[in-house]
């Protein structure tokens, strides 16, 4: 397939790294063009610009920052909806919010584009191994007909329902993961404050139902004290506030998820962003007054 | 002074009244013509657009919704800037968030003309009888020249500092006021499953450290079950949506506003928007299964 490809960071790249292996014609563009070199060395076309990169394929891929800047490499002066072929199919992988999602798809099908809101989940390593979960939201018939792209780069892969779908399941995602970490970090504190090994508590908790993908990577780096990203947390901030404006906007009561949030809002604020979420840790042991 | 006035509601026709009161030039202007048509009777002069109640004016008060109509009276078309001239000031009076009061401040400062928010807190009650709590962000030759407007408003007449810094002193006010509103409605909801008498266990609380405006007016409404507006549950609604969003843009963790943002969300969800805020307490029965 001749596929466009826009947004070539942490998980971007690998990401088009594998749509090459698998056979596919990639074209890509990126704001710094230095961005680029990996994908051109692999065999990808470059383009000038969005629109340029949308009026010579059938399927785009974005997966850029946050709302506006999808907006912008869709809608904006030279974006994808200014080259695009009729009936090009844009899949926007970035994580951002259910309703400007909504908005984005309805504008782009004034012009002829069907979008797919196409959210992932498995960190880095997911999209190096091509092993990422994805949650598609938008026309069945579009998504059937890029199924083949979404194998290429990942393992499990979900058609939700309508646009927006996709972004809403990723926030479930996000609550579960984010919340997730929060608990793991409290427990594995509470084990090092009790004068216990957390290294050996999270082990035993593996064995029962305390077990999950989460005490076992995060926790496992955790005790490791690896706080190498990985998901930043500012990232993770950044979708904890997706998730409850959209609360906010429905009248939906998300106390778990709100308290999180505050930690991931104090993680930023005290300097560790751009750490990875297993950061986490330090924030609980600081305010216990322990290694931090 | 030539005072201009806009936002004819609930707290702005008593307020608008008072300026006109102490013998200053009114001037009005409603997107509703209708709405402007007491303070008329009482001597006020009404004016077809913002800008040309502007061109009349040295001060504009402007006590409307939120950030998005503050904008659109001040910039939009016929907007009070394009009335204003030279060293007039537009004093906002809404609750807004404080990055939206600064932007304004910067455009205006542009075409040399100033800017005073002064959002406030005491509800209709304090408005009627001139006795609200006025928290001002402005330049301080600025505040000077519009102190006399504010003594016919209020009582508690504080210069926070800068441009900005009103809206982060009503920020604290809402969520100090609204969070010790939730910490009411707790224990109203503990004494009830007791089946103690609620208005003993207030009184008793008054007297003590517990004791606080809020208990006294708050505590009462929900002693008398009596949630009929006073304050209208879904302003505080948005001011929290406002605070929070603040909240993830520094880095704060604000983990007790947090939750009582879901609880107003619960609220917001079971219709209760146009209510008094003390309908948390409804909330709470809802959640555990008692008559709300």
């Amino acid at each position: 397939m001749n596929v466009g490809f826009i947004g070539l960071g942490l998980m971007g790249r690998p990401m088009a790294l594998n749509l090459i292996r698998a056979g596919h014609d990639l074209r890509v563009w990126a704001r710094r063009p230095e961005a680029m070199q990996p994908l051109l060395d692999a065999g990808a076309v470059a383009a000038i610009s969005a629109a340029d990169v949308a009026s010579r394929v059938d399927v785009v891929i974005t997966i850029v920052g946050d709302a506006p800047d999808v907006e912008r490499v869709a809608l904006g002066p030279d974006g994808i909806a200014d080259g695009a072929r009729p009936g090009l199919i844009h899949i926007d992988m970035s994580t951002i919010s259910p309703e400007v999602t909504q908005s984005i798809a309805a504008r782009l099908r004034e012009r002829g584009v069907t979008m797919l809101d196409a959210p992932v989940s498995g960190g880095e390593p997911g999209a190096i191994n091509a092993a990422l979960t994805i949650m598609v939201g938008g026309e069945a018939s579009a998504f059937e007909c890029v199924k083949p792209l979404f194998e290429a780069m990942g393992k499990t892969i979900s058609h939700i329902g309508g646009n927006g779908a996709g972004q809403v399941a990723k926030a479930c995602n996000q609550i579960v993961t984010g919340v997730g970490v929060a608990a793991v970090a409290e427990a594995l504190n509470f084990a090092r404050k009790s004068g216990v090994d957390a290294g050996a508590v999270r082990e035993v908790l593996m064995g029962g139902f305390a077990a999950s993908r989460i005490l076992d990577v995060h926790g496992g780096r955790m005790v490791k004290r690896d706080f190498q990203p990985g998901f930043k947390s500012w990232m993770h901030q950044k979708d904890m506030r997706i998730v409850l404006e959209e609360a906010h906007r429905l009248g939906l009561q998300l106390p778990t998820a709100a308290a999180a949030a505050q930690l991931y809002n104090a993680m930023v604020g005290s300097g560790l962003g751009e750490e990875d979420s297993v950061a986490m840790l330090k924030l609980f042991e600081r305010m216990s007054g322990g290694e931090g | 002074m030539r005072v201009g006035f806009i936002g004819l509601g609930v707290m702005g026709r008593p307020m608008a009244e008072h300026v006109l009161r102490a013998g200053h030039t009114l001037g009005v202007w409603a997107r509703r013509p209708e709405s402007t048509a007491p303070l008329v009777e009482q001597g006020a002069t009404a004016y077809d657009t913002p800008a040309a109640l502007a061109a009349a004016s040295d001060v504009v008060i402007t006590i409307i919704t939120n950030s998005q109509d503050v904008e659109g009276v001040a910039f939009g078309e016929h907007g009070l800037a394009a009335g204003f001239t030279r060293g007039a000031v537009h004093v906002d009076m809404s609750t807004i968030a404080p990055d939206a009061a600064r932007d304004f401040a910067r455009r205006y400062a542009e075409a040399g003309i100033d800017w005073v928010d002064a959002p406030v807190s005491g509800g209709e009650q304090a408005a009627v009888a001139g006795t609200l709590a006025i928290m001002a962000g402005a330049r301080e030759d600025v505040f000077a020249r519009v102190r006399t407007l504010f003594e016919a408003m209020g009582k508690t007449i504080v210069r926070v500092g800068e441009p900005g810094a009103g809206q982060v002193a009503k920020a604290c006010n809402q969520m100090v006021m609204v969070c010790a509103l939730q910490a009411c409605a707790e224990a109203m909801h503990l004494a009830r499953a007791h089946k103690v008498d609620l208005a003993a266990v207030r009184t008793a609380l008054m007297g003590g450290s517990a004791g606080s405006r809020v208990m006294e007016v708050m505590g009462e409404r929900m002693v008398e079950r009596d949630f009929s507006a006073g304050i209208q549950a879904r302003l505080h609604h948005k001011d929290f949506g406002i605070l929070l969003d603040e909240a993830v843009k520094i880095g704060a963790p604000l983990p007790i506003a947090a939750q009582t943002w879901q609880q107003l969300n619960a609220l917001m969800a079971q219709g209760w928007g146009y209510d008094d805020t003390s309908s948390l307490l409804k909330v709470l029965e809802a959640a555990s299964g008692s008559n709300a």
